[in-house]
């Protein structure tokens, strides 16, 4: 379970540009379910999504992790759990280009300093499961808009995370890729893994999906929180 | 586990750079460059201090010149019998040697009468130098104007093949005979008188023994002439380098400029990298491997070429500024050498300066926050 | 002054260097005053990431460190002929009264650049930051001995005018002349090849203890400290004439010349090891309690008894083999 207790985020705190992203939020979120943030922009998601993903430290309030107190974690450490528990999605795949897409989805597991050769095949063996192992050497810019965001998936998954955030995946995709985008997190939380998405996109948030959705505005979750 | 880390990232490492190869190229070839040029100047003067000590090694520990009114003068042989009475002088031995101006091929050269195995009269040996803007090979004649104009005809023994060519090159040996015969100098008097001293502690004792024997006398030391040596092309090459500063600055600027002025997509990688799982220090690695791949790729490339520069092309491009004297030997190989303290120096000259430019920059761009790709 | 390059990359290697390590202290000075591990605030993360810059900076700082040490003693050797008397780099180092001092510091510093390090990464493994106090101390403690030995480089050679009449190494080493090199010789050569391998001997059981049964850290740490300095008048007592193979010549750097086969390197290169890694048994040894270290610092300190121990033994080695196998023989000198 990933808890959040009274979290807010400040940024830029004390300039005349402060900008309170968060406010006394609190959260739980089960492990194998799917939960959905729902909002709209600037209402906090995107933040929330990063601190849970151990990407940044609340600048108040506690988060756990199964358990584990990770606040106040040194950076290297979160990183390691980032590492090993989450694979991320973003908005615009994050892809980066002039490099293979091989290479792309092996770049999360670099610096874990895993052999070269089962890296390889571990690599290879997630981009076959869609059905991208002939695009393997093709570089990111001559991918077509789905083989890119299915790369961007492999990718997320080569760790084998428990957890898998996305943030606005549909954002920039048509009806049809979108819906290709939601049968495979469909498959991957049939194989137990949990999945966080922030959406303002009907196809997800309305979608079946979905175990939980919750709606959140101005840093604060308006509706379908457990916290206390 | 580290090593297959630390090859992971240097793969992904090399294989940005040469992504970028626009920008990475020009600051390779500057930093190249600024190698090239300081690299060529520690070797060549350092080259030359090295040809000095050569000949110095088995020059006399003593030299006795004879001057009148400060100006040089041949010195009675006679002198050197009571020299030789000195407590701690071995042995004194007159010289004979001197210059000889070709005015046909506007030269000059060397003669020299050797102590040991002198060729007979009537033939020389030649130095390399000599030999080829001559064409003449041993055993072939040649003729040189002496000191009365009238050319004389000798037969090339063979030709001089040392270690330090820049000292044989222009050189002449002949007998004694054929020597005073060219140059016209006395019977009873010679170039100048050699010494040699067994302790070193007493070099000082005996040359102010000598002066006041024969105050018109100059006592030259072999040390002072090494030391003066060194202390002038040690001078030039810092100097030298003291100019080019100048451009290493310039280089360090560039070098800045190039650390801080990430572009957009870099950042934006670097983000990504970072999102996806990479720890600051697995990005602090990566710039390290960076600059190491720079560097290393200008630092050999920059020695290569002055390498060559230096040992095979003679300096070509800065001889004159650094020889300092007038006429130098036609032409000259100087002995190829490389050594700890001059790449060292190189490196703290040229990769350090870089490294400590690159070190804040590029933990400011390691520094850049995970979650920024997602905002 | 003498213009040479040489001294002119020391010179200038030394001033960035100080620089930079002056840059990181002031950051170290907010990290002791600000740092709030328990809190989220911007300045807070801002300072764990300064943390990388400083460990950076300390890192290159040890690399450039050891190589200006070689740098320094090979220029004062290429230089010695430029006075009158010196022969080698003993000779130009006594020129003025500051060569020596900035050979020290030189010394010195790396090996705390060295320890620091270790302190660091010990730092890294915990997680709660639990050296933060200790390391960011240590390095206040670095900075004025970094910044001392710019200025006393400096000074030195600023000082250094050729022809000065100087002691060259057999003057210096020489039974009769006074000073602590002297006094150094003035210690028996067979009295001081025993001690050296007692020294050896202990610190190895000692290593060994530390191995086996996790006791004994300060201990070890000493005697390893002891055979750095035991090892260094050695080479000026014995060691070193077994390598020039000449009775009189106790000079401690001409072993890193071309003519020895550059022997001195692996030697000096094997002891500067040897004593950052048993000395950095000791500078974790207070912290063995720290709940987050608790199992951290043992598994180093074994890791870091090991490479010291393999270290002092490859050393000794090297060594003993020129001893017996050298054509030079120490009886009767």
């Amino acid at each position: 379970m990933i808890s959040v207790r009274d979290i807010s985020k400040v940024f830029n705190a004390g300039r005349p540009n402060e900008f309170t992203a968060l406010r006394r939020l609190s959260l739980d979120v089960q492990m194998h379910e799917t939960t959905i943030l729902k909002g709209p922009s600037g209402s906090g998601k995107t933040t929330l999504l990063g601190l849970m993903g151990c990407m940044a430290r609340p600048s108040t309030g506690r988060i756990s992790l199964n358990n584990r107190e990770i606040t106040s974690l040194p950076e290297r450490f979160l990183t390691e759990i980032r590492r090993s528990t989450f694979g991320f999605i973003f908005q615009q795949f994050n892809l980066i280009k002039g490099i293979s897409a091989l290479e792309n989805v092996m770049f999360p597991a670099y610096p874990t300093g895993e052999k070269f050769s089962t890296l390889h095949k571990r690599a290879l063996a997630t981009l076959e499961m869609f059905n991208l192992d002939k695009r393997a050497d093709a570089k990111i810019e001559w991918l077509s808009g789905g083989e890119a965001q299915r790369v961007a998936i492999a990718r997320a998954l080569i760790n084998n995370p428990m957890v898998i955030i996305a943030d606005e995946p549909t954002a920039h995709l048509d009806t049809k890729l979108s819906q290709e985008f939601m049968d495979i997190m469909r498959d991957l939380k049939a194989r137990g893994t949990t999945i966080i998405l922030a959406s303002h996109d009907p196809i997800v948030y309305d979608s079946d999906l979905a175990d939980r959705v919750v709606e959140m505005r101005d840093g604060q979750v308006v509706h379908g929180g457990t916290g206390p | 586990m580290v090593i297959e880390r630390h090859l992971h990232i240097l793969d992904f490492t090399l294989s940005s750079l040469l992504r970028r190869k626009g920008k990475n190229g020009a600051l390779l070839l500057v930093y190249t460059l600024i190698v090239f040029i300081l690299a060529s100047v520690l070797f060549f003067t350092h080259a030359l201090k090295r040809e000095a000590a050569l000949v110095l090694k088995d020059a006399p520990e003593i030299v006795v010149q004879h001057t009148l009114t400060g100006r040089y003068q041949p010195i009675p042989v006679a002198w050197g019998d009571r020299i030789g009475k000195i407590n701690g002088v071995i042995s004194v031995r007159p010289r004979l040697w001197g210059y000889h101006y070709d005015t046909l091929l506007m030269a000059n050269y060397t003669l020299m009468v050797p102590a040991e195995n002198p060729p007979g009269p009537g033939s020389i040996d030649l130095g390399s130098g000599i030999s080829r803007t001559h064409g003449a090979n041993s055993g072939d004649m040649i003729a040189f104007a002496g000191h009365d104009g009238v050319p004389r005809m000798f037969t090339i023994r063979k030709i001089l093949d040392s270690e330090s060519q820049l000292l044989t090159s222009d050189l002449i040996l002949l007998s004694e005979k054929d020597y005073r015969d060219f140059s016209g100098i006395a019977a009873d008097q010679a170039t100048d008188l050699t010494l040699r001293v067994r302790n070193p502690r007493e070099y000082a004792t005996i040359a102010e023994k000598i002066t006041r024997m024969y105050p018109d006398t100059r006592p030259i030391m072999r040390s002072e002439i090494l030391r003066t040596y060194d202390a002038v092309f040690g001078w030039r090459s810092g100097l030298m380098i003291v100019i080019l500063s100048a451009a290493a600055l310039a280089f360090i600027i560039f070098a800045w400029d190039k650390a801080t002025g990430l572009s957009a997509e870099e950042r934006k990688e670097i983000g990504i990298l970072k999102a996806i799982g990479w720890e600051t220090s697995d990005i602090l690695m990566m710039k390290f491997w960076e600059g190491t791949a720079i560097s290393l790729t200008a630092f050999l490339l920059g020695v290569i070429l002055a390498h060559v520069h230096v040992f095979s092309t003679s300096s070509a491009l800065f001889a004159p500024v650094l020889k300092g004297w007038s006429t130098l030997y036609p032409s000259f190989r100087l002995t190829p050498f490389i050594d700890f303290g001059q790449v060292a120096t190189l490196f703290f000259l040229t990769v350090v300066p870089y490294t400590i430019t690159t070190i804040v920059p590029s933990w400011r761009a390691a520094t850049i926050e995970p979650d920024a790709v997602m905002r | 002054m003498i213009l040479d390059p040489s001294i002119l990359a020391l010179l200038v290697s030394s001033v960035l260097i100080s620089l930079m390590t002056l840059y990181a202290c002031g950051y170290g000075v907010q990290i002791l005053r600000r740092w709030d591990i328990a809190s989220g605030s911007e300045l807070q993360l801002a300072l764990e990431r300064r943390t990388y810059l400083i460990s950076t900076i300390v890192s290159y700082f040890l690399a450039f460190q050891l190589v200006s040490l070689f740098l320094l003693i090979q220029t004062v050797d290429s230089i010695c002929h430029l006075f009158v008397g010196a022969m080698c780099a003993v000779g130009t180092l006594t020129v003025n009264s500051f060569g020596y001092p900035t050979l020290l510091l030189k010394v010195a510093t790396f090996i705390l650049a060295g320890l620091w390090l270790i302190l660091n990464y010990a730092d890294n493994k915990g997680y709660d930051y639990p050296l933060i106090r200790a390391k960011y101390l240590l390095l206040l403690i670095m900075a004025p001995f970094i910044v001392a030995e710019t200025v006393v480089q400096w000074i030195y050679f600023l000082g250094l005018r050729p022809d000065i009449i100087t002691s060259c190494c057999g003057s210096l080493f020489s039974q009769g002349s006074r000073g602590i090199a002297s006094e150094i010789l003035a210690a028996p050569s067979v009295p001081m090849e025993i001690t050296f391998y007692a020294c050896m001997l202990i610190t190895v059981a000692a290593g060994t203890r530390l191995f086996l049964r996790g006791k004994g850290g300060y201990l070890f740490a000493g005697m390893s400290g002891i055979s750095f300095a035991v090892s260094i008048v050695s080479i000026i007592s014995f060691i070193s004439l077994y390598f020039y193979e000449m009775p009189s010549h106790h000079c401690p750097f001409c072993i890193l010349q071309k003519e020895y086969g550059y022997v001195g390197y692996p030697l000096y290169g094997l002891m500067f090891l040897g004593a950052v890694t048993g000395l950095g048994v000791a500078t974790l040894q207070p912290f063995v309690k720290k709940e987050s270290l608790e199992k951290i610092i043992p598994a180093m300190q074994r890791k870091l008894a090991t490479v010291s121990v393999f270290s002092f033994l490859t050393f000794t080695a090297i060594v003993t083999w020129q001893i017996l196998f050298s054509s030079f023989k120490l009886e009767g000198y």
